[in-house]
């Protein structure tokens, strides 16, 4: 907030390494076998995002990223794979065949090299967003910016949300509450 | 710092709500309230919950579609930051997701008692997916674009795996949930890298600075779009991202596959005509883009056609068959897509057809539901056999929706094909024109053999004569009327749908 130009030259270190970690752990997510490993693997990831945020000068955001993240909602998933550890064994699935194997690889590789070349390709002339870092600076902050524009310029989003998080619960508790095939 | 915090981000004019928008805002507050109240009743115990939410569930799609049959020749109207619009076309759709809920609602009753499966919560997801539905038609920011998109998938989900004891409708649902969770993670990439290129998540704003600037269309905004773009196509089921579809309205109960083939498909078009206009979709801004938009969604229409057909030939289960058909009529609908710019009649064929769609298919998946056995077992052809002796009016009612599906006049699918594939013709895009008359043609053999089976075979046993449901026999009444009411005055209908793109066109400038 006071001197950003501090940061400035070493956040693209930060950024790689941050980067960096954020992509190894989510590998390692993906190819873990044990599901508690993997969950753990997640929780390093996000991390790696909140570090990548804090470069960025969006401190609060890094914060909120390992309290809801990081802290509530991976305590929840390692809670349900705690939880149904006992009669689910392993998250090995069925092999799939070679061609899917290929063709997942491949599909892959084209979208990471198409990523590449878009993004180096892409001439810089990107507008501005309208919340540059002196507004926020401004204002008072990314606390004070951030609580002030959900409240007013995102109300609507900022409530829908509530909605979307009301029927997640009711659907959840639709499927989950009865017993398999029984009445009630 | 406390001091000096006279500067401020809140602008005042959001905090409150005109008189308008709050009147226009009525029937999305009486949907919720309505779904809110449904779900306090769903909790009673002192009698049971099943009437009461039952009721209430009607009265607030009913109510619903009165509230916004009041406003709908209101003004064009903005609110909450031009995050959200009230125009003719939002009420059209918005009435066509309550009319399709509303019929779900009546078809579920006496099919959720058969099934054991009675519960008030299923309602309740009903309202808020419409709900989400009536918010996606009429948001013009890709963040509540999103998050309307999510409040009504998350409800669809859980109605999707609503038969928990039944192993084929968890199957579906699991499936469903992973592959539709990865289609809107891909959307919503898509989204972020629309906002890094024009510095904006309103898509009238994304428009207009790609208009003023047309060297902003990058390759990132290109990546951007195409991504929003397969986020879509995955949703209304086109070919190359058609496979989760089969298995799940296969496996989801009968009733909840009509709302799917009708209300989601509905809302995820609604909003893939305001996204595709809003990319700069037939204005020429990048002719390289414009091309390969074009290319690619016909690659995808004629895909969508040609193996929806061919492979709803080899069906033998009908919900199996119907939802090919479903993937066919997508294909369809993808055409009045393509060719919206280029004609006179605009995107109105296309909301026309979905219109003449939601009917039939509605009313031919309420008659499933009435002739489902448990776990929807016994909706195979052969058990159709003979089913004009048993059940007349029933099969008199499968026969007029499936002379619909098939295009064959003087129903609403042929009023309806007709107009899109004239419309193709205007557009120069005969090709496209001949592969769907083929397709339907192809598609006439399946839909009559269903016919054929219910007439004029010899029934094979002797199922149990259900009595049928006053509240599924209201709805395909209702239905019947609809699909021939469309039929029969093609005009109308159009003449709706023209006044609702019309202010589509005003709205994007």
């Amino acid at each position: 907030m006071n001197s950003p130009a501090v940061f400035a030259d070493v956040s693209p270190y930060f950024f790689f390494i941050f980067a960096g970690m954020a992509i190894l752990f989510s590998t390692m997510v993906v190819f873990k076998k044990n599901p508690a490993s993997s969950a753990f693997s997640l929780v390093l990831v996000f991390f790696a995002f909140a570090g990548i945020y804090a470069a960025m000068d969006a401190h609060l955001v890094a914060a909120l990223q390992i309290l809801v993240y990081a802290g509530a909602i991976m305590v929840l998933f390692v809670f349900v794979i705690m939880l149904l550890s006992s009669d689910v064994p392993s998250l090995d699935m069925k092999r799939s065949g070679l061609m899917t194997r290929i063709a997942a690889v491949s599909a892959v590789a084209l979208l990471l090299v198409g990523l590449i070349y878009v993004f180096k390709n892409n001439p810089s002339l990107l507008p501005k967003g309208p919340h540059s870092p002196e507004k926020i600076a401004q204002v008072g902050g990314n606390t004070r910016a951030i609580s002030q524009l959900m409240f007013s310029d995102y109300l609507l989003p900022f409530e829908l949300t509530s909605v979307l998080l009301l029927v997640g619960i009711v659907g959840s508790v639709a499927l989950a509450k009865r017993k398999m095939g029984g009445t009630k | 710092m406390e001091t000096q915090a006279a500067q401020t981000l809140i602008r005042s004019d959001l905090l409150t709500l005109t008189q308008n928008q709050m009147e226009m805002l009525l029937p999305y507050a009486w949907v919720f309230v309505g779904a809110a109240v449904a779900l306090v009743l769903s909790v009673i115990r002192f009698i049971s919950p099943k009437w009461p939410v039952f009721i209430v569930s009607l009265l607030t799609l009913g109510g619903g579609v009165w509230a916004t049959e009041k406003v709908i020749h209101g003004e064009r109207l903005l609110a909450f930051n031009n995050m959200m619009i009230f125009d003719h076309y939002s009420s059209v759709f918005n009435i066509l997701f309550l009319v399709s809920a509303a019929v779900t609602v009546l078809a579920s009753f006496r099919y959720l008692d058969k099934e054991g499966l009675q519960y008030p919560e299923y309602y309740v997801l009903i309202l808020f997916s419409a709900l989400g539905m009536m918010l996606m038609a009429s948001s013009i920011d890709l963040v509540v674009m999103f998050i309307a998109l999510e409040l009504m998938s998350l409800a669809v989900y859980s109605l999707v795996g609503f038969r928990r004891a039944d192993r084929k409708s968890n199957e579906a649902a699991m499936k469903y949930f992973v592959l539709g969770s990865a289609a809107s993670a891909i959307l919503l990439y898509g989204v972020a890298l629309l906002y890094g290129s024009t510095g904006s998540t309103n898509i009238l704003d994304i428009l207009a600075t790609i208009e003023k600037t047309p060297a902003l269309v990058t390759p990132v905004f290109s990546v951007g779009a195409w991504l929003v773009m397969i986020g879509f196509l995955f949703k209304v089921a086109s070919v190359p991202f058609h496979m989760w579809m089969p298995d799940v309205y296969e496996g989801s109960p009968a009733p909840i596959t009509g709302f799917m083939t009708t209300g989601l498909k509905a809302a995820a078009f609604a909003t893939f005509i305001r996204v595709t206009m809003s990319l700069g979709y037939g204005k020429s801004i990048s002719a390289v883009f414009q091309h390969h938009m074009h290319d690619a969604l016909w690659v995808c229409a004629v895909l969508t056609m040609v193996i929806g057909n061919l492979v709803a030939l080899a069906q033998v289960n009908l919900k199996r068959m119907l939802a090919y058909s479903s993937i066919a009529h997508t294909g369809y609908l993808l055409i009045g897509l393509i060719v919206g710019p280029g004609n006179e009649n605009g995107y109105s064929p296309m909301i026309v057809y979905l219109i003449a769609y939601a009917a039939m298919n509605l009313g031919a998946f309420v008659v499933m539901s009435m002739l489902a056995g448990r776990e929807d077992h016994g909706l195979n052809l052969h058990d159709l056999a003979g089913l004009s002796s048993r059940r007349p009016w029933l099969a008199f009612a499968m026969v007029v929706f499936l002379f619909s599906l098939a295009g064959i006049p003087p129903t609403a699918g042929f009023a309806g094909k007709y107009m899109l594939l004239y419309s193709a013709v205007q557009a120069g895009e005969i090709p496209l024109v001949v592969i769907a008359v083929l397709c339907s043609a192809i598609s006439v053999y399946y839909y009559l053999r269903v016919i054929v089976y219910m007439y004029m075979k010899e029934p094979a046993g002797s199922p149990a004569n259900a009595r049928a449901s006053l509240w599924s026999a209201l709805a395909t009444t209702g239905m019947v009327a609809i699909t021939m009411i469309v039929g029969l005055q093609p005009s109308q209908v159009l003449n709706i749908a023209k006044k609702a793109v019309n202010s589509l066109v005003v709205a994007a400038k």
